[in-house]
């Protein structure tokens, strides 16, 4: 028999059914009589439902002694988990009414900046003072710190100096 | 005094110069003001320094402003003379300004012109 009899044969088999296979009780597949382009499907490719009731685990029956201290063990830790869990949800309760506080007091001081009114002019004032203030005090520093100087040994060279230095000035402006 | 002035830096050292040699309490100051301030060529440099003799208010400082010949209420420029005479007025103590101008009259070696100014500014100075 050459390879490509058998294909032939294998796909004859497939797509033709048997009068056993036409037989076959199927009612557990709603979709086994469909036809797949006038081909009917041989092969039940569902579960089937009765099976999978047999082959449920019951809990209730065949437990060893080791099994069931393993569950109850399981079960334990769950109530564990619950007080864990319970202890959680007061914990984020208690985290939640320190931020209501928070925020209560946070709004309450925002409040109370917005009741508060800000005077930029009054900035402007202290700012201009200051500067003003800076300077002054810059000229009084100089000559607090000239005054202190010998006239003659000292001060008379350094007036020489500038004075010498304005008259340039006053020839440049008067050129 | 022009704004071209005021502005100009070396002015600046020039007058924190005269004001510190106003409150120098060594006597020298007067010296060095009558030296170089009283001779400047620049009126407002020999007004401020006329004012500061006179807020020093001393003997010394006041003698050079009123019983000098070209200085202070004898100035040349009618600025200068009329700043030092209003400095004068402004002294809260006038007691050793009206001996020095009592002196400057008085006396017999100053020139005409400086004793009549020193009347002059003595009458102002009792009617303030």
């Amino acid at each position: 028999m050459t390879a490509i009899e058998r294909i032939n044969q294998l796909s004859h088999r497939i797509f033709n059914t048997s009068k056993s296979e036409a037989q076959t009780s199927r009612t557990s597949n709603p979709f086994a009589a469909s036809n797949f382009q006038k081909n009917i499907l041989t092969e039940d490719v569902f579960e089937s439902s009765k099976a999978k009731e047999s082959s449920k685990i019951s809990f209730t029956g065949n437990l060893t002694a080791s099994s069931k201290r393993i569950y109850s063990t399981f079960v334990g830790s769950l109530g564990d988990f619950g007080n864990k869990f319970y202890e959680g949800i007061e914990s984020i309760m208690a985290f939640g009414t320190r931020m209501k506080e928070g925020i209560i007091s946070g709004w309450k001081k925002l409040h109370e900046l917005g009741n508060t009114e800000i005077s930029l002019d009054g900035t402007k004032e202290i700012l201009a003072r200051d500067i003003k203030t800076f300077f002054v005090n810059g000229r009084e520093r100089e000559i607090s710190k000239l005054s202190k100087m010998d006239p003659h040994a000292e001060v008379k060279p350094m007036l020489v100096e500038a004075l010498s230095a304005l008259e340039a000035d006053m020839a440049v402006v008067a050129a | 005094m022009d704004n071209n002035m005021r502005n100009n830096k070396n002015f600046s050292k020039v007058s924190n110069i005269i004001e510190s040699l106003t409150i120098n309490p060594n006597p020298d100051s007067v010296a060095v003001l009558e030296e170089i301030g009283t001779n400047s060529s620049i009126d407002e440099v020999r007004e401020l320094t006329s004012r500061a003799l006179v807020k020093r208010n001393e003997h010394e400082s006041l003698s050079v402003v009123i019983a000098n010949r070209g200085k202070g209420i004898n100035d040349m420029s009618t600025v200068v003379a009329m700043s030092t005479i209003n400095e004068l007025l402004s002294l809260e103590n006038k007691e050793e300004a009206m001996r020095v101008l009592e002196n400057t009259i008085s006396s017999e070696g100053f020139d005409e012109e400086v004793k009549e100014n020193a009347r002059s500014v003595k009458a102002l100075m009792a009617l303030s």
